[in-house]
């Protein structure tokens, strides 16, 4: 998982529309696949860092909570109903999100095309 | 080079006593087919099939924005006023651009909530219409969200409503059409989209009047995209059941709004929907 998001964070470098969006985006964003987590910290619309956690010391602004069956569905070019959004994955119970969701909504264009960046390598 | 054959006009109405400008736009002709945008849009979603010469052909599709979507305006003062709309005004709305364009029963084609008002009115004025097609219709489901994100000072409503409403576009959609879409919620006026909201995740009225809608007079046809986060197959199921005789058809690779966001992929199920809505009787 951890090399998917290190690509995810240097294909976000070469995103300048995306790169834009999230100027306001410093947030610490916790991933949870699984038993795995990874603390993502933004910093005006970069992923400056991946911490692997657990961690219980490391705050965090929302968490996006998933399975890596569910995450590979959703990165595939054409996902099934369901799998083909952050919030469809909540619909079908197969993803939940806590924390500050409205920070997320600020960003939600943002967050969106930058968790589908893998769908881009895997449509490649 | 193309000119496109839709033609705009601006219709001045009265509608609860209040005035208003309503743009409205319209191709082909024959019998007349009044369609009605979803929330935080506007007429533009149906350029697909009204520039569509097989559906056009026979078919007189008119489009309008309703008042502070697209380029109708919003009522004079609405400076000071909140947008909110309601079941009552939306169905005056209607009936009002149908009386003022002086159509003759026409069918009614709505999408989410042009598709819940489009089933209000099979209940409540069927003897107006001639037959129903409700696109990503459904009786009611209330917000999973905070209609209030979308009308604050310090964020877009229309960016995040944008980027809301994404998670109802398919997958197969053609991305020039995907942003196509997702363009007239970004231009959304302050507080349009929150005010349809309120009225599409907060008035449940129309589960008490299902019952009342008689398919043997006026047909209805409900539509609904798989990709549909909003309005589920499952909630387009539950409806359709509530309506004896009511039809319906599962549309496996679109979403919230067919029309635009896949008019290729869409054209059949609506030419299917315009087939089964049979002339009215002693016409």
């Amino acid at each position: 998982m951890l090399p998917i998001l290190q690509r995810m964070g240097r294909q976000l470098d070469g995103r300048p529309h995306l790169l834009r969006l999230g100027r306001l985006m410093s947030e610490t964003v916790l991933l949870k696949v699984d038993a795995e987590e990874y603390y993502l910290f933004f910093d005006r619309g970069r992923l400056a860092e991946i911490q692997p956690g657990p961690s219980r010391k490391t705050p965090w602004r929302f968490a996006i909570s998933t399975d890596r069956a569910a995450l590979d569905e959703f990165w595939r070019a054409r996902p099934r109903p369901g799998f083909h959004d952050i919030f469809g994955l909540v619909t079908i119970g197969r993803a939940r999100i806590d924390g500050d969701i409205l920070a997320l909504v600020k960003n939600l264009r943002f967050f969106k095309e930058f968790l589908a960046l893998a769908r881009d390598e895997a449509a490649a | 080079m193309t000119i496109e054959p839709i033609t705009g006009r601006y219709l001045r109405i009265e509608v609860a006593g209040t005035a208003q400008r309503i743009y409205v736009e319209e191709a082909g002709q024959g019998r007349p087919v009044l369609c009605l945008h979803t929330a935080g849009a506007d007429s533009r979603q149906w350029r697909h099939l009204m520039n569509d010469a097989e559906v056009t052909r026979d078919h007189r599709l008119i489009a309008f924005d309703m008042p502070w979507h697209g380029k109708s305006l919003p009522p004079e003062g609405f400076e000071t006023r909140e947008y909110l709309l309601t079941t009552e005004t939306y169905i005056a709305t209607v009936l009002a651009v149908a009386e003022g364009l002086d159509l003759d029963c026409p069918l009614l084609a709505g999408c989410s909530m042009g598709g819940r008002i489009a089933l209000q009115l099979a209940a409540l004025h069927a003897g107006r219409f001639s037959g129903f097609i409700a696109i990503e219709a459904s009786d009611f489901q209330p917000a999973w969200y905070d209609i209030d994100w979308f009308h604050r000072p310090d964020a877009h409503g229309g960016e995040m409503g944008a980027a809301l409403v994404s998670a109802n576009i398919s997958p197969h959609a053609p991305a020039a059409e995907r942003w196509n879409t997702l363009w007239m919620f970004m231009q959304s006026g302050p507080g349009v989209f929150r005010g349809d909201l309120s009225f599409y995740t907060r008035d449940d009225s129309l589960l008490g009047r299902l019952a009342q809608i008689d398919t043997a007079r006026t047909p209805v046809h409900i539509l609904v995209g798989a990709y549909d986060l909003t309005c589920t197959p499952e909630d387009a199921r539950r409806t359709a059941a509530a309506i004896p005789g009511a039809t319906l058809a599962v549309m496996d690779e679109l979403g919230h709004f067919p029309m635009s966001e896949h008019p290729r992929g869409f054209r059949p199920f609506f030419l299917d929907a315009l087939s089964r809505m049979h002339p009215p009787a002693g016409r």
